[in-house]
């Protein structure tokens, strides 16, 4: 057995849907060629651009990191970081301390902001309140608010996260398996929004699958938090991904074509079905809002704060 | 003839139970799907095709956790 590129004998992955046969060095390769085929075809960069990397340590973050500073290396573009520590403990920290390495590492602007901070309230906190919607909901709103509200501090004009193909194809099944057509209009590479305060959103990752991310990190021995989420199973995304990975085991091309067929159809849908949002402002924080709360604040409410 | 195994905390020697013993078997018998870890063979990624030597090291990564 060879590398198909190289012909290289020390082969360290076959990729199951094309055939091809890879050594260390082309594998490594094929994954920055293609997150930069991503950015080039999606137009995700301008000259010029100041980007944020939302850097949780994990290794999709970091990889974004690693790809992006090769256009940084270049002065295509700046680059800072943040990393947002939700306060879930045996957790966290580890990829807290991680991404702190790597900031340094390369040299660049890196903040971390933390729930508690923010919100006056951590994740694992919340998870105690007898009323609490269940830890992904709070997470993800709340890890949206201030990433963005730190894009505007740093004047970040993208923000890049490491969403993979995996990430794509659960999110593009889980919304349309819950009728939630508002958000399938907000998936693809590249998400924009009318309202001046939120800055245009970057997914580099998004048609690498979630094993050859995890397989580069390694191959390129970058340091990563490899662990799991104690929160995680406790969500529809994980039933979602448990069953799409075991639909790839005997049809190893379906992530891709699940993107491709949302691709195809994502600007109908965004032309009938997205929502003219955030002309309103939230009574409480001032953020753009389509009701007289922010999504965030409207749970800070719920949970008494 | 056996092999060492290294996987989380676990560093245990174990017995090559077959000729042609790969790592997709071993993964097999640990009940570990080849989509969530990655292999060395006394160091080196390999893919789970590779044949366990004996005394090999054999390390398997886990890269996906589910969240």
């Amino acid at each position: 057995m060879q590398c198909s590129t190289c012909g290289n004998p020390k082969v360290i992955y076959k990729r199951e849907q094309s055939g091809q046969i890879l050594c260390k060095d082309c594998f490594i390769e094929s994954i920055e060629k293609k997150a930069i085929k991503t950015i080039k075809k999606e137009k995700l960069l301008d000259k010029g651009d100041k980007v944020l990397v939302a850097l949780s340590g994990g290794k999709d973050s970091v990889t974004t990191l690693e790809v992006l500073n090769s256009f940084r290396e270049r002065n295509i573009i700046d680059i800072c970081a943040v990393t947002v520590d939700e306060g879930i403990a045996n957790y966290r920290q580890d990829g807290v301390d991680i991404a702190i390495r790597h900031a340094q590492r390369l040299g660049i602007e890196h903040k971390v902001v933390s729930l508690k901070e923010d919100y006056g309230i951590s994740l694992d906190e919340i998870m105690q309140k007898e009323n609490h919607k269940g830890s992904c909901t709070y997470c993800g709103v709340f890890r949206r608010t201030i990433i963005n509200k730190a894009a505007r501090d740093i004047g970040a004009t993208k923000i890049a996260t490491g969403h993979n193909l995996d990430d794509e194809v659960q999110g593009i099944m889980m919304n349309y398996l819950e009728g939630n057509t508002d958000n399938l209009t907000k998936l693809g590479a590249k998400t924009e929004s009318k309202a001046e305060e939120f800055t245009v959103k970057i997914k580099p990752l998004r048609e690498i699958p979630e094993r050859e991310i995890g397989l580069y990190v390694v191959a390129k021995d970058l340091e990563v938090h490899f662990d799991s989420c104690p929160y995680a199973m406790q969500s529809f995304r994980g039933e979602v991904s448990e069953l799409i990975n075991q639909l790839a085991e005997k049809h190893p091309t379906i992530k891709y074509s699940t993107l491709r067929g949302y691709d195809k159809i994502k600007n109908i849908l965004k032309d009938e079905l997205k929502k003219d949002y955030a002309h309103g402002r939230c009574r409480r924080c001032g953020e753009p809002a389509s009701n007289d709360l922010c999504k965030a604040c409207s749970f800070l409410e719920e949970l008494g704060l | 003839m056996q092999f060492t195994l290294k996987y989380k905390q676990l560093n245990e020697e174990r017995e090559i139970p077959n000729e042609n013993y790969t790592i997709k078997d071993l993964l097999n018998e640990l009940e570990l799907s080849a989509q969530t870890v990655v292999s060395k063979q006394n160091g080196e990624l390999v893919i789970e095709d590779t044949v366990i030597q004996e005394g090999d090291e054999i390390q398997l990564v886990q890269i996906i956790y589910g969240g």
